[in-house]
C-alpha cells in the first residue's frame, strides 16, 4: 500500500488541479448558465438579467434606443485588449448601424494597475462635456501605444483635445471636475453592481459575452441571433 | 571514518521526508499560482493586480508565451512535476532526490530569466509571477537542504 500510496496522492492532486482549471476558466469566463448543447451559443441562456446600478446618465451610446441589440462595453483605455476590441466593435457598429445596434461605452479604469488609464478615462470622460466623448474614445484607443508608456500624459491628451477642436482650457479644467469624476464613478459602481471584475467585459442585451467571444467572427452570429430573436 | 550511530539512519530518513513532504506542499503553491495565471492568460483580459501595478503588461507581454504556449502553463507543468518526484522522494524512491534537484534547478533559472525580463524588458512586476519566483526559491533551498541532509539521492 505504501509504493502506491505516493500515486495516489499524485494522481489526486492532478485531478484537483485540472478541476480548479476548468473552475477558474468557467468563472473567468463568467457565463452565469453555460449552454447545455455543445456549439450552442455561448451567450448565457438564462433568461433573468441583472439590470445593476444605472451607471453614469446619460451614458455615452451611439445608434438609437430602440435598436433592438444594445452592446455594453466596460473598459480601460490602457488595456491591451480593450485597445484590441476597439477596431471590432467600431467595425461592428459601423456594419449593423445605428436602427439595428447600440453602442455604450462604460468606464472602468484598472486602477492602480494602469497608472494612465484614470487621466485616460477623465480625458475622454471631459471631452463629453463638450459633445466629443467617441472622438477622443477613438483617439485614446488608436494611439494606446504612443501615451501608454509616457510619464506625464495631460499635454498628450490636450494635444489630442486640440486636435478634435475642443476649447483645450475649457477641457483641462473639466479633467479635473467633480462631474468628471462623479461619471466614472457611477459606471465603476455599475460595473461592481454588474460583478465586472476585469476589461473588456461586454454586455449583450444585459448578458455578458463571454472574453472568447468577443472576436468578430464570434460576435457577430450572437448579435444576429439576438437580432432574430428581437426583429 | 566517523561512527555512525544504527538508530540515527531512521530519524534521517524521517527528516528527508519531512523536507520532501514540505518541498511537495510548497511546489502546491506555485501550482496553484501558474494554473491561476494560465486560466487568465487564455481566458485574455486585462486582470486586477491589488499588491504591484503590471499583471497585464507581463501577462500580455511576447514572453509570456513560448512558440504559442503559455509560460504559466509550462510553470504549471513543472510545478506538477516537482510535486510529483517530490512525493516520490518522501516516501523513500531511490534516484527521485537527484532528479528534483535537476527540475528544481532548471526553473530557478528560468526564474532569474523572468525576473530580469520583468525588471529590465517589461519594466513591469507582476504579483503572481513574483509570487512563483518566491516560490521557486523556497523550492531551491529546500531541495539543496535535502541534497545536502541525504548526500545521496
Amino acid at each position: 500500500m505504501k509504493r502506491i500510496l505516493p500515486f495516489v496522492i499524485i494522481a489526486f492532486v492532478l485531478g484537483a488541479g485540472l478541476l480548479t482549471a476548468r473552475y477558474l476558466q468557467r468563472a473567468s469566463s463568467e457565463n452565469p448558465k453555460p449552454s447545455p448543447t455543445p456549439g450552442a451559443s455561448p451567450v448565457a441562456t438564462t433568461t433573468t438579467v441583472n439590470p445593476g446600478e444605472p451607471g453614469a446618465e446619460p451614458a455615452h451610446a451611439l445608434g438609437d434606443s430602440k435598436a433592438p441589440v444594445t452592446l455594453e462595453e466596460f473598459g480601460d483605455f490602457e488595456c491591451p485588449p480593450c485597445g484590441a476590441l476597439h477596431p471590432i466593435l467600431k467595425a461592428i457598429e459601423t456594419e449593423y448601424g445605428p436602427t439595428k445596434l447600440r453602442l455604450i461605452f462604460r468606464e472602468f479604469p484598472l486602477v492602480p494597475n494602469h497608472v494612465h488609464a484614470l487621466a485616460a478615462a477623465r480625458a475622454a470622460e471631459a471631452a463629453g462635456l463638450q459633445g466629443k466623448f467617441w472622438e477622443m474614445h477613438d483617439m485614446i484607443y488608436e494611439h494606446q501605444k504612443d501615451w501608454h508608456e509616457a510619464f506625464d500624459v495631460r499635454p498628450i491628451f490636450e494635444g489630442y483635445a486640440k486636435s478634435i477642436g475642443l476649447d483645450v482650457q475649457q477641457f483641462a479644467r473639466d479633467n479635473t471636475s467633480e462631474i468628471v469624476e462623479r461619471r466614472i464613478f457611477l459606471d465603476g459602481k455599475r460595473a461592481h453592481s454588474l460583478g465586472v471584475q476585469a476589461t473588456p467585459t461586454v454586455f449583450l442585451n444585459g448578458k455578458e459575452v463571454p472574453f472568447e467571444s468577443l472576436p468578430a467572427e464570434k460576435l457577430k452570429p450572437l448579435i444576429d441571433k439576438e437580432l432574430a430573436a428581437h426583429p | 571514518m566517523p561512527s555512525v550511530n544504527p538508530t540515527d539512519r531512521p530519524s534521517r530518513a524521517r527528516r528527508t521526508a519531512i523536507l520532501y513532504g514540505v518541498t511537495a506542499l510548497v511546489s502546491l503553491i506555485g501550482l496553484a499560482d501558474s494554473i491561476y495565471l494560465t486560466v487568465e492568460h487564455l481566458s485574455g483580459r486585462s486582470v486586477r493586480c491589488t499588491i504591484t501595478s503590471g499583471c497585464s503588461e507581463v501577462l500580455s507581454s511576447p514572453y509570456a508565451t513560448v512558440r504559442g504556449f503559455p509560460l504559466a502553463g509550462l510553470g504549471a507543468l513543472a510545478y506538477f512535476v516537482v510535486f510529483s518526484l517530490a512525493t516520490l522522494a518522501a516516501f523513500g524512491y531511490p534516484y527521485v532526490g537527484k532528479l528534483l534537484t535537476f527540475v528544481v534547478a532548471a526553473m530557478f533559472l528560468t526564474t532569474l530569466w523572468l525576473l530580469y525580463l520583468q525588471a529590465f524588458v517589461i519594466h513591469h512586476f507582476c504579483q503572481f509571477c513574483l509570487l512563483s519566483a518566491l516560490v521557486t526559491t523556497t523550492l531551491t533551498a529546500l531541495v539543496i537542504y535535502a541534497q545536502l541532509k541525504t548526500g545521496r539521492g
